[in-house]
């Protein structure tokens, strides 16, 4: 949950007050949030592409989304899809290992990838002038990947120091890790983005090419491009560099698992040796995050309990009860069964049962006692605000619009989810905290601190 | 997850037209695809917002920079003094008090004033940093009048009352108690110690567990006193706001704002003698990876080779295909990053390069960093590896500069050290002005061998001994026995617990 990709915030067009700025009170009136103007495309090899014209900066942002994650790692190598994608970096027929840094970093730019449960993305933002040449490096990477054993060893060496510093060497990186484990019985979400030093050991250089053959063909591939470029030129060069790149004769596999309803709840305990303060994290099933009606009201629970020192978990379990360090609470919408996801960090001196307690009361009052307006309106304009600091840069649309194609099924979410997040209602929370959290199974892991050694923790010895 | 160990936002450059080629027909096959990628257009310019400034008569001073487009404005209240101000048992006073403005001001209470800043859906952020302490804002337009209405009374009329007094300790030694168990966090709290010394930024900034302890009332009101007063702090506002609009806004929150007939406190020395082994290991039984951290001393913000400084670091450390990473990462994959910051601040600077990487690798990283150091002022960098890192340099200065927020931090920067703002728009060409010449020299008198700090956090029993054959004089502590009170980091009744190995 740390490192993974996350859902961008819901967009909002919120009734704001006017920019009379100087004259306070302020006159109420519409502010309205453009809506993205984006134009989409579908090339004859299925390569869907999304673009978004931006003039204010001459710089552009390509991003390569692949319809590939974790829950596609082949069987006992889990973690694969995100060692695969460190090999994207790699060389190709036409480019050496770290030429993107070359056509990137060198030259004023950046780059970057990351690995989810559902989709593998691949981002640059360069000087727009560099759009042509990174056309043409993503499509070599689509179409020419050609890792040698070398590179591929070391690379794997990285993604497990990797493991180590996000799982290992973080306090409560094994807590985060043990969540899709604990709360999945069948679906491949249950095993962990990150995988495992045994699983990433077993891997090998045929398994990198028979996924790349799989799963990286254009249609299962979307192109944003969002910034500084001629529409028609863009059009002119994803032909020319994408078109030619054949679509396989054979279906691209999908996952047919299917989660059951849980039948009770279920408890776990993790432990750690090196996390000063006990936590607990509870979930429950929550439906794909392209079932707007559900999981739109679901993202306003979640910031109604957890956005911002006036949330009800922070108010309650941090200020007033002080029985937590930290609190949160998550709708994490997925292409499959998502997960809503409440935790708290303890406070010295507390235990995890103490958290779990007023962690459960505050969903129950959310989800069955009347919800002030003024409440409702600040989530609502929370929501709407952290969308417009993501709009700010081509990226942040860029990424936005991938969100809306890929995770939440239509590009038009983009836009869409602002009036639906407007419309959101008591009701409504009421209504989807009812039929899947307080009225469906819980698993709850409780996280404990246990001493590396039979020596207690705070009587440790000096020498070893 | 990332491949990278951050996402950097995009750059801010001026508009030009795209040379449009030829149009293409797609092509037919694999055969026809290009073997070198095309080359780029002519490269744009970078274009830089110019800030505005005005001076209100209590002294208060307003920068003001427009960015339209979205309405959006960041709010920052930034005062001139930091963590360097804490007095010597009470490190993280500055912190602590920047954390209990918004806990309670002006017949507000805490949970008040939270819900009221939400509502306009921002949220007040507070903390010091080591020159300065700021207390921010990012909301709407509309709601930007009533968010500096709310910035100015955590400011000016904050409460410190004893029970949110008591809450914050208990919550920063919380904190505390949890980025202390991260290795690399802990290596850069003591390998601040180790450059720093006794000088004022050489304590945690963020307290120990029994400085927090130690803070009564009276040291956060005191504070409050000498720092939170219009004569010395700057209101910072970006983005979709004018200059006359700032300088209204300005006038209505904090043109009341008395200034207070006591004169400013002096600013403390930054470096002092340091007490702390050249090399220090530090035992986390059971750490998942060793935390890897050389730092050295460098000179202050003003320095006239600031800008060599900053090339420096952007070769040695400063990105993803910088040197360490390239070494320690890219060929060996010995860490999922490596990386080096040059922090410049008012009276001192620090050059800190950090890795994680798996507890018996901590050994060879140790040396691959002090060599890259030492290779630096040792071999003239190359004209393409110059040009490559000052692109990536003044690429992510672009990104910095492309949201309010990240404008905001810019301008801070400048006016916190006394720099003339316009320089916000000369970086690019000081950047380009440094030559490999310089960078040879900066390293030579700034990054000698003998300065060298080094922290190694982990399970030190798989690195313990091979550390401590190639540098006998490395001292081995126990993170039980490590007082992070004491200016040499070892408690003098447990000398004992020292095992040198």
């Amino acid at each position: 949950m740390t490192m993974r990709l996350r859902p961008t915030a819901l967009l909002a067009s919120l009734a704001l007050f006017a920019v009379t700025a100087l004259s306070p009170p302020l006159a109420a009136a519409e502010l309205s949030i453009p809506s993205i103007q984006y134009h989409q495309r579908t090339l004859p090899n299925g390569l869907q592409v999304l673009s978004v014209e931006n003039h204010d900066s001459p710089t552009v942002s390509v991003q390569m989304w692949y319809h590939v994650g974790s829950k596609d790692d082949p069987q006992g190598r889990s973690g694969f899809a995100h060692l695969f994608e460190h090999l994207m970096f790699k060389s190709t027929k036409h480019m050496h290992a770290e030429q993107f840094d070359r056509l990137t970093e060198d030259v004023g730019g950046s780059n970057n990838a990351s690995t989810g449960d559902d989709v593998t993305n691949y981002f640059e933002i360069v000087p727009s002038n560099y759009l042509q040449t990174l056309l043409w490096a993503e499509a070599e990477r689509l179409s020419n990947l050609n890792v040698d054993e070398k590179n591929f060893k070391s690379e794997r060496a990285v993604v497990e120091e990797e493991y180590r510093q996000s799982v290992l060497a973080n306090p409560y990186g094994k807590l985060f890790n043990a969540i899709d484990p604990h709360s999945y019985t069948v679906h491949p979400y249950q095993r962990p983005t990150i995988g495992s030093i045994e699983d990433l050991e077993a891997a090998s250089l045929q398994n990198v090419i028979d996924f790349h053959n799989t799963f990286y063909r254009p249609d299962n591939a979307t192109l944003i491009v969002s910034g500084d470029f001629d529409p028609k030129q863009l059009d002119a060069w994803v032909d020319q560099y994408f078109g030619w790149i054949p679509k396989p004769a054979t279906a691209v596999p999908q996952v047919a698992a299917q989660e059951p309803v849980r039948k009770r709840d279920m408890r776990y305990t993790v432990t750690s040796e090196t996390a000063p303060l006990p936590a607990v994290a509870i979930t429950w099933l929550i439906p794909p995050a392209a079932d707007s009606a559900d999981s739109i009201p679901l993202q306003v629970a979640a910031a109604l309990l957890s956005q911002g020192d006036s949330s009800r978990l922070y108010q309650s379990l941090v200020y007033r009860h002080q029985v937590a360090q930290q609190v949160g609470a998550d709708a994490d919408g997925r292409v499959g069964p998502g997960l809503f996801i409440a935790y708290a960090i303890l406070a010295s001196g507390h235990a995890p049962a103490a958290a779990e307690k007023l962690l459960h009361e505050e969903i129950i009052w959310l989800a069955t006692q009347p919800i002030p307006a003024t409440e409702l309106d600040k989530v609502k304009t929370q929501l709407l605000t952290s969308e417009l600091k993501q709009r700010q840069t081509a990226q942040g649309i860029a990424f936005a619009l991938g969100q809306a194609s890929l995770i939440d099924g239509n590009p038009e979410h983009v836009n869409t989810d602002l009036a639906a997040l407007q419309n959101v209602s008591e009701n409504d929370v009421h209504r989807v905290l009812q039929k899947y959290v307080i009225g469906a199974h819980s698993v709850t892991i409780d996280y404990l601190p246990q001493a590396a050694t039979s020596a207690s923790a705070a009587g440790k010895g000096a020498a070893k | 997850m990332s491949r990278h160990v951050k996402v950097i936002r995009l750059a801010v450059f001026m508009a030009m037209l795209m040379t449009a080629v030829g149009a293409s027909t797609a092509m037919a096959s694999a055969a026809d695809f290009p073997a070198t990628p095309p080359a780029p257009g002519p490269a744009p310019k970078l274009s830089v917002p110019t800030p505005s400034t005005q001076t209100l008569a209590n002294g208060l001073q307003v920068i003001s920079v427009r960015r339209a487009g979205l309405p959006l404005v960041t709010a920052q209240l930034v005062l001139h003094g930091g963590g360097e101000m804490d007095p010597p048992q009470l490190a993280g006073l500055a912190d602590l008090t920047a954390n209990l403005l918004s806990k309670g001001a002006a017949g507000k209470t805490a949970p008040q004033i939270a819900a009221a800043v939400e509502a306009l859906g921002g949220s007040l952020s507070a903390a010091a940093g080591w020159d300065q302490s700021a207390v921010g804002v990012t909301v709407t337009t509309p709601k930007l009048p009533q968010a500096l209405g709310l910035l100015a009374e955590v400011a000016r009329q904050p409460d410190f009352s004893a029970a949110e007094l008591k809450r914050a300790q208990a919550q920063a030694i919380d904190d505390l108690r949890l980025s202390l168990s991260r290795p690399t966090a802990l290596a850069s709290l003591a390998v601040g110690r180790s450059v720093f010394g006794d000088g004022a930024y050489g304590h945690s900034r963020s307290g120990t567990p029994a400085s927090i302890a130690r803070i009564r009332r009276n040291d956060v009101q005191h504070l409050h006193d000498a720092l939170y007063r219009p004569d010395n702090a700057i209101l910072i506002l970006t983005g979709d706001v004018t200059p006359e609009q700032a300088q209204q806004l300005a006038q209505n929150s904090f043109g009341d704002w008395r200034k207070p007939a006591a004169p400013l406190p002096p600013r403390p020395v930054g470096m002092a003698a340091s007490h702390v082994p050249a090399i220090l290991l530090i035992d986390q039984h059971g750490a998942g990876q060793a935390g890897v951290v050389v730092a050295h001393a460098a000179p202050p913000r003003n320095d006239a080779d600031y800008y060599v400084g900053i090339v420096a670091n952007a070769v040695l450390g400063g990105s993803y295909s910088a040197r360490l990473n390239e070494e320690i990462r890219i060929k060996r994959g010995l860490s999922y990053g490596a990386s080096s910051r040059l922090q410049a601040l008012g009276d001192a600077g620090m050059w800190l390069a950090a890795a994680q990487t798996k507890n018996p690798s901590a050994p060879q990283v140790v040396e691959l960093v002090l060599g890259e150091f030492k290779q630096l002022g040792s071999a003239r960098v190359s004209a393409d590896e110059l040009a490559a890192r000052k692109a990536t340099l003044i690429g992510s200065y672009g990104n910095s500069l492309e949201t309010t927020a990240g404008l905001a931090e810019q301008v801070g920067e400048l006016a916190i050290h006394g720099v003339k703002l316009e320089q916000i728009g000369k970086y690019i060409e000081q950047v380009q002005a440094v030559t490999p010449k310089q960078i040879e020299k900066y390293a030579a008198k700034h990054l000698d061998a003998d300065g060298s700090k080094v922290v190694v956090v982990g399970d030190a029993a798989q690195f313990g001994a091979a550390i401590h054959q190639a540098h006998p004089h490395a001292v081995l502590l126990e993170s039980s026995a490590l007082d992070l009170d004491s200016t040499s980091l070892q408690p003098a009744a447990a000398a004992s617990k020292i095992i040198a190995r």
